[in-house]
């Protein structure tokens, strides 16, 4: 699964530290996700949803769906 | 302000750190108590029994404490501590499994089940850090 985690995290001027702190998860739960080694489960997908304000399939998507848009 | 981990899990370690150091001492003092006992009052085979089994309870209670310590984690930490401990069952017991028949059939040097413990905490300790690299 890939994401706009970092893009939208940069856009905000967050740090992994900052997300981490508004998730309640650790820094490295954070990185894991960013960088595609971990996928979250749903209902902290649909948390960091709600703390972007936007809707998960425009943070998350699946591979191949990524890879067909290119 | 350090975010490496959540406050919830912050105070879990704390939690955690408190009821491992008080499982410490009570293991030190019934492992003292026993073989003190044991060497110089001669007791009936029954309290010989209890005794050893007196260092299982602190035994638990670190079970307990870091039970505790796993649900406080977030979803990715407690992934990293469950594949270590899938990690730490292959490994420990294959080990055993092995030296068993080392030590059955190539007269290998009897090794106490004592030791069992400290080996699964080492390489839990070890497994859960190479877990962590993968996901770096």
């Amino acid at each position: 699964m890939r994401n706009r985690l970092k893009v939208l995290r940069a856009e905000r001027n967050w740090s992994q530290a900052d997300l981490a702190e508004k998730l309640d998860v650790s820094r490295q739960s954070v990185n894991a996700i960013e960088t595609g080694k971990y996928d979250p489960s749903l209902p902290l997908a649909f948390k960091i949803a709600a703390i972007f304000g936007l809707p998960i399939e425009q943070i998350f998507s699946a591979d191949e769906a990524a890879q067909a848009a290119e | 302000m350090s975010c490496e981990v959540p406050e919830n899990a912050k105070h879990a370690g704390r939690r955690y750190t408190r009821g491992m150091m008080i499982a410490g001492l009570l293991y030190i003092g019934f492992v003292v108590l026993g073989v003190s006992v044991i060497r110089h009052m001669s007791p009936p085979q029954w309290l010989v029994i209890v005794l050893a089994l007196l260092p299982a309870l602190p035994a638990l209670l670190m079970l307990r404490t870091y039970l505790i310590f796993f649900r406080a984690l977030d979803e990715f930490q407690r992934r990293v501590q469950a594949e270590a401990a899938l990690i730490t069952l292959g490994i420990v017991t294959m080990a055993a499994f092995s030296y068993g028949f080392l030590e059955e059939w190539a007269g290998f040097p009897h090794v106490p089940l004592i030791w069992m413990i400290p080996a699964v905490v080492i390489t839990w300790g070890a497994s859960a850090f190479f877990v962590r690299l993968r996901y770096k």
